[in-house]
């Protein structure tokens, strides 16, 4: 299955807004997208809740997987989307 | 996970849980929140605009009938020390159009609330969990759920 590891640049992590950022676009995609952090257990990448339980800081290096149709550019952006501060791009929140 | 092994207890004092709130609003739920947090000390009520603002930039509605609204960031200072609330609102409260019955208000500094935001998330993604904590008619039952032991976490 293709993979992308990619650290959280967001400097809060990867909670509040930036999480809603990432799980909104993953929830845009036509196939179902997972995450982790190391070896743990892959969560739906959808979920606010299952995202929040990583506890990824930034920093913390996370895995996505996708099976299907265009996984390796679904993927590629949604790392694009990691690897970007979040909170930078919403100046106004934490 | 790599930061499991230092997991602390949600640091939730038994005096900010309530079973039964009745809020009219999204704004009055948090403000409750922000009271009970402020009434055990760990924040100024200063915060309390703070999480209501964090709410108007983004909801922290997370799923499940569940919300954790909190500050943002240049409140911390209003933080005298990390903390959770837990308040529960058996007749819903409307939160732009989702339908919340729990509310755990957090109060972090630091990145303490990206540990405080996992530990809770964890327990509410384990559905007997979520549900238990919907249904518990005890205080020291909220507390228990919200404080499993690391042992049985640990799988």
């Amino acid at each position: 299955m293709p993979e992308r590891t990619v650290a959280v640049a967001s400097r809060s992590g990867l909670h509040a807004r930036p999480a809603k950022i990432f799980v909104e676009a993953v929830a845009r995609q036509e196939i179902a997208v997972r995450i982790r952090v190391g070896d743990g257990k892959p969560v739906p990448a959808n979920s606010m809740l299952a995202v929040l339980s990583l506890g990824a800081k930034h920093g913390t290096e996370v895995t996505l997987d996708a099976d299907g149709p265009g996984a390796d550019e679904v993927l590629a952006s949604l790392a694009e989307l990691l690897a970007r501060d979040l909170d930078v791009e919403a100046v106004t929140d934490a | 996970m790599a930061d499991s092994a230092d997991m602390a207890p949600l640091p939730l004092d038994p005096r900010a849980i309530r079973l039964t709130a009745v809020a009219d609003s999204r704004d009055d739920a948090i403000r409750q929140c922000g009271q009970a947090l402020a009434d055990v000390g760990a924040v100024d009520e200063s915060y309390i605009g703070a999480m209501l603002e964090r709410e108007r930039s983004i909801s922290t509605y997370v799923g499940e009938g569940v919300a954790i609204p909190h500050g943002t960031l240049v409140a911390k200072d209003a933080v005298h020390h990390d903390a959770i609330c837990v308040l529960r609102f058996p007749g819903g409260v409307d939160w732009n159009g989702e339908r919340v019955t729990i509310c755990v208000g957090i109060a972090a500094r630091g990145d303490g609330h990206v540990r405080l935001l996992s530990e809770l998330a964890q327990i509410l993604l384990d559905p007997d969990s979520a549900r238990a904590l919907r249904d518990a008619t005890e205080i020291s039952d909220v507390v228990d759920l919200l404080h499993p032991s690391r042992e049985e976490a640990s799988t």
